[in-house]
């Protein structure tokens, strides 16, 4: 037969023994939030670089050179056949008041932008344009939620949709904190800007960097060290959108104002 | 003792979870498609890779006018739009050549609005941008401009490849 343990004994024990546990939760805890996977979301870029792929692309947007033209919208809309009703990259109008701040994006921006009212050209602190699109996260949350595995993340680093595959179900396009999928209005089934895939493979940028005039856009390999991409990130003055929703994005920004959403 | 015996039903659970196992085993046959990359962190079909860069290409760069504009490409190196893309104001390439021999014609938009596209004075520019200015607050080439109706247009003056000449 067991012997029973003293309550006062037992008890004594274990309230010490909780007291104990719920100290080294907290520090373990404490020590996981600060450097944990979250605060690794904004670590060096290059990082990247260290798996087995031959290629790792990534993408930077510079707000400083963008002059809001909208021809990458064009080339983007001509190259893959983009519905009228949606859009795989568009650029967004900011104009910061003192009473708040204007966004808009007429039609995509895919025919510029007209000039703003005088009311608001009196009284605008400043004003910018921010070219979005698909962010092409390292952690996906589009291609967590696909119930098919339609979407996923290649060695490359491209997001892409296996159109043959996808079911429509738009989990996808409701998980993007971007707004960068859509489903497609003819085919029904999913898309987004894929960084012109069929494009990269062959050796060419983007289209909507290639018809860029003046380097908003960049693309490149960060496993090329001549590449345009890998130089920018020598200097360390990028962003990314929405940080906090530790999709750890691939497609960064250089001056991003504090506004942008 | 008679009656059922006390294994029995572990039996009868046990086929239950074969054939629940081929069950699945024939269900995961049927749907999972031949080609699938069974690497938990890259979840796909590999055919897709290949059906992704299978879309023909619409752009070619300025690479592609190489080719066959060489002395106005040598000439337009020189200029200040030297860093533009042909095909953002000519259109893409597909547009204009196909099987490497040139079917219609490369069209140019010659309105005012091909330039203000980009030379528009607007707020959001940054303010390096050379920009025309119809009200003179901002961008560089205010003077000249001031005195120009509507319907002046850009290229009677400008040379859309040399423009500052
Ligand atoms: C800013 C817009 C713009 C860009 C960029 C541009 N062109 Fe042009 N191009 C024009 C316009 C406008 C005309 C028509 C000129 C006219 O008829 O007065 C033209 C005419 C031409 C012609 C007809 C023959 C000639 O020289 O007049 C060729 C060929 C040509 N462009 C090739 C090119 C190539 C190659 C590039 C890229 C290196 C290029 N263009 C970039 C606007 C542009
Ligand atoms: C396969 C050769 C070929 C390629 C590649 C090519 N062109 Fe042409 N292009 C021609 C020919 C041929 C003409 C007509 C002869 C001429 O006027 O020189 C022409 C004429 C033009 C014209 C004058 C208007 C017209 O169509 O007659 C423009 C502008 C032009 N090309 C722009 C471009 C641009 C921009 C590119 C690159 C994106 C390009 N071309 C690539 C063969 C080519
Ligand atoms: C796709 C955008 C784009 C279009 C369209 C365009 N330009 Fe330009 N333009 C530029 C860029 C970029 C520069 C170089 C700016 C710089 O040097 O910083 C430039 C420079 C110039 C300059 C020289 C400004 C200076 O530095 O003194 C003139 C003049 C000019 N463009 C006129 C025109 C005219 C006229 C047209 C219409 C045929 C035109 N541009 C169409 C982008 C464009």
């Amino acid at each position: 037969m067991m012997p029973i343990p003293s309550p006062i004994e037992a008890d004594t024990d274990s309230r010490r023994e909780f007291l104990r546990n719920i100290l080294a939760g907290t520090a373990t805890a404490t020590v996981l939030m600060v450097f944990g996977p979250g605060a690794m979301a904004l670590s060096d870029p290059t990082r990247r670089t260290k798996n087995k792929a031959k290629h790792q692309f990534a993408y930077v947007i510079n707000i400083n050179n963008c002059i809001g033209c909208g021809n990458c919208v064009r080339a983007c809309n001509k190259e893959n056949n983009v519905p009228a009703s949606v859009f795989r990259t568009w650029v967004e109008r900011y104009v910061v008041t003192d009473e708040g701040v204007y966004v808009e994006s007429p039609n995509g921006g895919l025919k510029g932008f007209e000039a703003v009212n005088k009311k608001l050209r009196q009284n605008f602190k400043k004003s910018f344009t921010v070219p979005k699109m698909c962010n092409h996260c390292e952690d996906p949350p589009c291609v967590q939620v696909c119930p098919v595995g339609a979407t996923f993340k290649t060695e490359e680093g491209f997001v892409l949709v296996d159109h043959a595959h996808c079911l429509g179900c738009a989990y996808c396009v409701q998980a993007c904190p971007y707004a960068a999928r859509y489903i497609d209005p003819i085919k029904h089934v999913s898309d987004k800007c894929d960084w012109c895939y069929h494009r990269v493979k062959n050796g060419k940028l983007p289209a909507c960097v290639t018809v860029c005039p003046n380097k908003a856009r960049l693309f490149g390999d960060l496993k090329d060290p001549e590449s345009e991409v890998t130089k920018i990130f020598k200097e360390d003055q990028w962003m990314v959108l929405k940080p906090h929703m530790h999709t750890d994005p691939t497609c960064f920004y250089i001056g991003l104002p504090r506004e942008v959403v | 003792m008679s009656g059922p015996s006390s294994t029995s039903h572990l039996y009868r659970l046990g086929i239950v979870l074969v054939a629940f196992f081929v069950a699945a085993v024939l269900v995961g046959w049927w749907a999972v498609p031949s080609s699938w990359n069974f690497d938990v962190d890259h979840w796909y079909r590999k055919d897709a890779l290949i059906d992704n860069a299978q879309k023909p290409m619409v752009y070619g760069g300025n690479e592609s006018c190489k080719d066959c504009h060489e002395p106005a490409m040598k000439k337009l190196a020189k200029f200040k739009h030297r860093a533009l893309s042909c095909e953002s104001c000519h259109g893409p390439v597909a547009d204009h050549v196909r099987g490497n021999k040139k079917f219609a014609a490369a069209k140019v938009d010659k309105s005012r609005w091909q330039c203000e596209n980009c030379h528009q004075e607007q707020i959001n520019r940054p303010k390096d941008f050379p920009q025309f200015s119809k009200t003179g607050d901002i961008g560089k080439f205010v003077k000249k401009h001031n005195l120009l109706e509507k319907k002046t247009l850009c290229l009677e003056c400008h040379n859309a490849h040399d423009p500052t000449n």
